[in-house]
This record gives C-alpha cells, sequence and structure tokens, in this order.
C-alpha cells in the first residue's frame, strides 16, 4: 500500500473514531494533556498499521491501538503500581459473595440514581484499571462484550466478571455515600 | 433463595441485552423467584442511567483533532507539523478538509465512470457516512419522529424514502440529512443502535448492486431493493446487527 493510499484509509477508519479514542484514553490517563500525547502517539501506530487492518469493527480496532499506547505510556512514566488482577479478581469474588444478600426496599438504588456527576466520576476513577477500562468500554462508549473482549484482549467470561465486579464497586461506593 | 456469583454475571448480561432468548427467559424466571437479585438488577439500571445522563461525553479538542488530521493529510513538501505555531494553523485547516476532498474523489470517479455503472456507490456512502460521523452533527434535520423527518425530505427532494419507527427493535431514528451520490441528491435516515449509526440511503433502483457487496474499510454496507427505490444502510455495526436492521426496516410499517 502507498503512503497516499494509508493516508486516504486512515481518514476513513481512525478519525472518525476520535473522540471514542480520546475518551477512552483519558479515564486511562486521568488527565486531558497525557490522554492528548496517547492519542496521538496511538493515531501515529495506526497510520503505520493501517495495512494489517483486514477491515471488520474500526472503532475497536482503533480503541485497542489507544489502549495498548496508554498503558505503554504507563509502564515508561509511571510507578508500577498497575495492579496484579488475579489476586484482585480473588479478593472481590469473597467480598461480592458476602454482600450478596443485602435485599429490602432499595434506599441505595435512590441514591445512585441521583450522584451527581463529580461522585459518579469519582468512583468510576478510583476502580483499579482493568475493571474501570470494562466499564468504560461498556458503560460509556456503549461497547458489546465482544468488543470488549477484542479490546482488552480477554474472554468473555473475563469481561463479564469484571463488569459485574466494576459496577458492584462502583454501586458500593455510591450507595454508601450519604 | 441465594445469589450467587454467576447470577451476578448472568445478570449483568441480561442487562446488557448480551443473553440469547432462551438464557434471557430462564434468567427472568430466576428474577422473579429472588428478590435480592431484583434489586441487584434495580441497582445496576440505576448505575447505568446515571453514567448514561450524567456524565459528559468525552470529546476530542479542536487541537488533537488538528494535530491527527495532518497525519493524515498528503505531505507534498518535507514539512512536519511541529514546524511552527504558523504551519500548524495552516496545515490543520487544510487537513480539516481532508474528508471533504476523499468524498469529491470519490464522486470524481463516478462521475467519470458514468451513471450507467455501479461499482462505486458503496464507496461513496461510505465516505459519505464518514464525513457525516466527522462533522459534528451526522444530521440536517434532527428529531426521532418520523412525522418530521419525512415531510422534511417531500419539501426538498422528488425521491421520498419510508420511514419506519424501529424503537421496539433497538434502532433509534435520530433524523435524517441529504447526501449527494454522483449528481443525485439523495435523502439518507440516520438511525442509532447503541453507540453506532447507522445511514440508510434511498436510490433510484437503476444504481441498484451489481453483485456481493464487501465491507470497506470496516464499515458493513447492505443493499435492498423496494419498489422504485434501493435502499442501502451503511454502518460500523457488526454484519449481523446490520443485517437485523435491515430485516427490521423491511418488515416496518412506513409511516401512512
Amino acid at each position: 500500500m502507498d503512503r497516499g493510499d494509508s493516508k486516504a484509509r486512515f481518514a476513513n477508519v481512525v478519525m472518525p473514531h476520535l473522540d471514542d479514542a480520546y475518551g477512552l484514553a483519558r479515564w486511562v490517563m486521568g488527565n486531558r494533556a497525557d490522554a492528548e500525547d496517547v492519542v496521538q502517539e496511538a493515531c501515529l501506530r495506526a497510520l503505520r498499521g493501517i495495512g494489517g487492518f483486514t477491515g471488520g469493527n474500526g472503532r475497536a480496532w482503533v480503541l485497542t491501538i489507544v489502549r495498548n499506547a496508554a498503558y505503554d505510556w504507563l509502564r515508561k512514566n509511571r510507578s508500577p503500581a498497575v495492579v496484579h488482577v488475579d489476586d484482585l479478581e480473588a479478593v472481590e469474588r469473597m467480598q461480592l459473595a458476602d454482600n450478596a444478600t443485602s435485599a429490602g426496599d432499595n434506599p441505595e438504588a435512590a441514591l445512585i440514581a441521583r450522584a451527581d456527576e463529580a461522585k459518579l466520576e469519582a468512583a468510576i476513577a478510583s476502580l483499579p484499571a482493568v475493571f474501570r477500562d470494562t466499564l468504560v468500554l461498556r458503560d460509556v462508549q456503549g461497547l458489546d462484550y465482544r468488543e470488549i473482549a477484542a479490546i482488552t484482549g480477554v474472554p468473555i467470561g473475563t469481561v463479564m466478571s469484571r463488569l459485574a465486579r466494576a459496577r458492584g464497586r462502583v454501586i458500593a461506593t455510591l450507595g454508601a455515600d450519604t | 433463595m441465594t445469589t450467587t456469583e454467576n447470577d451476578r454475571l448472568l445478570l449483568n448480561a441480561y442487562i446488557d441485552g448480551e443473553l440469547d432468548p432462551a438464557h434471557a427467559l430462564e434468567f427472568e424466571r430466576r428474577l422473579a423467584d429472588n428478590p435480592a437479585l431484583a434489586d441487584e438488577r434495580t441497582r445496576i439500571e440505576a448505575l447505568r442511567g446515571a453514567v448514561r445522563e450524567r456524565l459528559p461525553r468525552e470529546t476530542a479538542s479542536p487541537e488533537l483533532r488538528r494535530r491527527v488530521a495532518a497525519l493524515a493529510r498528503p505531505r507534498p513538501f518535507a514539512t512536519d507539523w511541529r514546524a511552527g505555531p504558523g504551519w500548524g494553523a495552516k496545515w490543520g485547516a487544510m487537513a480539516a478538509s481532508i474528508a471533504v476532498a476523499f468524498a469529491a474523489g470519490s464522486i470524481a470517479t463516478f462521475v467519470a465512470i458514468g451513471p450507467g455503472s455501479q461499482e462505486p456507490v458503496p464507496e461513496i456512502l461510505v465516505a459519505s457516512h464518514v464525513r457525516a460521523l466527522m462533522a459534528s452533527q451526522p444530521i440536517d434535520v434532527a428529531s426521532s419522529d418520523r412525522h418530521t423527518v419525512k415531510p422534511w425530505f417531500n419539501g426538498k427532494l422528488p425521491l421520498s424514502p419510508r420511514v419506519v419507527d424501529l424503537t421496539a427493535q433497538g434502532f433509534s431514528l435520530v433524523g435524517g440529512r441529504i447526501d449527494v451520490i454522483g449528481l443525485t441528491p439523495a435523502p439518507t435516515l440516520v438511525y442509532r443502535v447503541r453507540q453506532h449509526v447507522i445511514s440508510l440511503t434511498a436510490l433510484p433502483a437503476s444504481l441498484r448492486a451489481s453483485g456481493a457487496i464487501r465491507p470497506i474499510d470496516g464499515y458493513n454496507v447492505v443493499e435492498w431493493s423496494d419498489g422504485p427505490l434501493a435502499y442501502w444502510a451503511v454502518s460500523d455495526v457488526a454484519a449481523p446487527d446490520l443485517e437485523n436492521f435491515a430485516k427490521a426496516f423491511r418488515a416496518g410499517e412506513a409511516e401512512p
């Protein structure tokens, strides 16, 4: 593929998903400036790799590259606090089983429904990275499980359990808040 | 009645519409028997509603958009976008016209080949769809009411599309726009499913596809005919979803 072709395809495949790309990067990086750098880096990678895009889901392809670029950036520039997911998921499983029995007239749901933007954002931002990514891809960006599995490189079952835990945690945070 | 880990996974998948009908039915029975699970459902739906309504959609800044568009711009000179502030603005402005240039290029091909050829129609439709996605609004008339959208076209075009309400099937009408295919202005309906946009363009049946249509740059294209019109749907939703859309649209009751 010659360079002109690559660029035309890039404009077609990548540009329409720029808001989604930035939205995901913003959640992963936590601030605007780093998110913009990551998106730009991801777009460079996408342009170089556009010949390898064989069609299919352009948005999922772009978001995969953005997510990889974001984590590469974090690994290079920030402390290695990027969580061990396996341990975390085991702990979560126990905690979930514990508080699974709450019933009654559901005052939490009302609290959650009323939570303002700042509280919601803080609750989601404080999630461990893998849970947060899954929740953002599903509830903020509206991707389906198959797409999320492709982007995060895990089986659909893992997407399901991460999403259940992510939502469980955010609900616990918002529901406890009075 | 205990709520198991597995129930919770299924509950989330159920709420997200990811269970097949048989499992969904089975799960609904379980939901009816288990008040704790039903409460959890209310909380998850409250959370989803709050996220949808209250979290602002993040959008790329104009500056970022310019920087990225500059990557896609063919460079006749060995110049970098970082060369200076003056260049930055200039390149940005030029880059912003890329999608337009791309669409115009496709149309030029079509016109050169002549209206008898059907080959480039899918490319033109995808280009129109992409250009619409990149504009701040993919529509000229914004309305979820088909009684508004249909008359809007009637006032402008000789060719009037069916407008079908598909809300119940998960496809919400968001409006319409006019695309120009070759030299033919054509009505395009815009639907949304989840976060995906579907462009549905009505063309004279003489512009029907001559064979199988392949996806173009990740956009699926589906085409069918209805009397004097050919309908073309373009979207980045998965191919089966677009087929479902086409099926629902054909089966749907048109605006009287």
